[in-house]
């Protein structure tokens, strides 16, 4: 009895009225034009025949879309659900694909990001994908962004209230490192058992002196459950804590999603006598002078000669833009 | 009534069912994400008694694998007619056995026996359709938790029963959330947001 047809679409600015959020008219990278078999001639965005709009079928979106209000309602809480065969491996994305395709719609404007970078494999592939399934209009630019979709950064240019970040988790459960049994962590999560976590952060200074988890640094959600927020460095875990933006949370193969929702206290784990504390450089980025951005570390020679460039690509070319402007 | 003349009843739902579907879902899931803003809730039509926010939350939300309750005011023949043609759910009797529930403002005085999830698997719990004349009018409250920056006045016109009730069925993580509609807009309160009931407490 469901209306979940098979949808094509043309023309989606006929099919649905413009967002009353603030973020209208801006001018979007169209920058997968060329491949779009269906793309006609006048640069109207048109998507491949025979999917759904957005890849998945409506009962599975309607399926992740119940997960999602119950990871908002619980946050940090890893709800089950069915995950699906995605047209790409583990370990790609597939989690953060279920829930954008959940949750995108004709109007919104997509973002993805690996490893900070907007024109890297993974990165790319994705957004031509919801590019050519949903015909949603693409930008690299942080600020004109609804969806976010990132591998394992935080974009440096602060978000807001408008956006959603979808990130993709290869392994979420924090305590899983520790316990191999799933029934075993739920029962730990059910009582809030948690001492085990920080023997592991406490087992790093007895071994190093400091903590040296750097990546997928375990943070308590309001006070309450203890979450990975996937591997991002712990450079970014303090944009977790009261972001204005909606974050969500997917897991492909383990078929797992968890959500944090705006203005939530998230705090990284960490000792009275060794408080946490995020990564820091000596050097500024080799392009923009950045010294507040995530750097990289490049060798540019076989001496071994390094220099630093920031991770968040769209950032760094955002402040080159701006010096230039400032320079003229 | 026989089901052979059961399609007198039905009437369109979304005019777009994938699109308009995404909309009223992403509505949802910012009430939610944000409890006590409400938000626009218009891509369904009234149905009966159902106002279109209403509607399109069912719309949105219910297909086979969710047992709905109804309360006794939505338990119309209009009612079961489209929500079987259009979502294809179940009405269970039994409350413990319904994923969701359709409530009106006197059927949310009494939220016993909907299943609030276990401490091992909270998000197996019953969702809360409440559908309201007005979102405003009533008494004040101060609402705190997640997805609210500071403190968050809202003024749903219920009754002291629901809080009562919404309290003794909480045990974070356990609990139940809820969508308040009424026209075409919705508010969410999920079991995260602490209300602060009386002066004593926002003290």
């Amino acid at each position: 009895m469901n209306t979940n047809e098979i949808y094509t679409r043309s023309e989606p600015a006929s099919v649905v009225g413009g967002r009353s959020a603030g973020s209208g008219m801006y001018d979007v990278v169209h920058e997968d034009a060329e491949h779009r078999p269906y793309a006609n001639q006048a640069g109207a965005v048109a998507c491949e025949v025979g999917y759904n709009f957005a890849y998945l079928d409506e009962q599975t979106k309607r399926m992740i879309r119940r997960g999602l209000l119950k990871a908002v309602a619980v946050p940090g809480y890893q709800v089950p659900f069915g995950g699906r065969e995605m047209p790409l491996p583990y370990g790609w994305g597939t989690g953060g694909m279920q829930l954008t395709a959940a949750i995108l719609g004709a109007d919104d404007v997509l973002k993805v990001i690996d490893q900070g970078a907007d024109d890297t494999t993974n990165a790319v592939s994705i957004r031509r994908f919801f590019a050519r399934t949903a015909g949603v209009k693409t930008t690299t630019r942080t600020p004109e962004a609804t969806v976010i979709q990132t591998r394992h950064r935080i974009p440096e240019t602060p978000l807001t209230n408008d956006q959603i970040m979808v990130y993709q988790v290869p392994i979420p459960e924090p305590l899983r490192f520790i316990e191999p049994s799933e029934t075993e962590t739920r029962t730990m999560h059910a009582l809030e058992d948690y001492g085990v976590m920080h023997v592991k952060l406490y087992e790093d200074i007895a071994t190093f002196g400091h903590i040296a988890t750097s990546y997928a640094y375990p943070v308590t959600v309001d006070e309450r459950y203890v979450m990975d927020p996937s591997p991002i460095p712990k450079f970014d875990n303090p944009k977790l804590h009261m972001s204005p933006a909606l974050m969500l949370f997917g897991a492909g193969r383990e078929k797992r999603l968890y959500a944090v929702p705006p203005f939530t206290r998230v705090v990284s784990l960490d000792f009275d006598d060794h408080p946490f504390a995020i990564q820091s450089w000596d050097e500024c980025c080799a392009f923009c002078g950045s010294r507040e951005s995530y750097l990289d570390e490049l060798i540019i020679d076989d001496a071994g000669s390094k220099r630093f460039v920031c991770s968040d690509t769209d950032y760094c070319m955002q402040r080159r833009d701006a010096e230039e402007e400032g320079a003229q | 009534m026989s089901a052979a003349n059961n399609s007198q009843w039905l009437q369109a739902a979304f005019n777009d069912p994938v699109l308009d579907a995404q909309t009223s879902f992403r509505s949802a899931l910012k009430a939610l994400a944000e409890p006590g803003l409400a938000q626009p809730l218009n891509r369904a039509l009234a149905l009966g008694n159902l106002h279109p926010a209403t509607y399109a939350l069912c719309l949105a939300f219910l297909d086979g694998d969710t047992p709905l309750w109804l309360a006794p005011c939505f338990d119309t023949p209009a009612i079961r007619a489209n929500l079987s043609f259009h979502c294809g759910c179940p009405v269970v009797a039994e409350r413990e056995e319904a994923l969701f529930a359709l409530l009106d403002e006197a059927g949310a005085d009494d939220l016993s026996a909907f299943d609030n999830g276990s401490e091992r698997y909270p998000d197996q719990s019953c969702t809360l359709l409440i559908q309201l004349d007005t979102l405003t009018g009533g008494e004040q409250l101060r609402w705190r938790g997640p997805g609210i920056k500071d403190v968050r006045a809202v003024e749903l016109p219920l009754r002291p029963r629901f809080w009562q009730q919404r309290q003794a069925r909480s045990a974070f993580p356990r609990g139940l959330d809820a969508f308040f509609a009424a026209g075409e807009q919705v508010i969410g309160l999920p079991r995260s947001t602490h209300v602060l009931l009386n002066a004593e407490e926002a003290a």
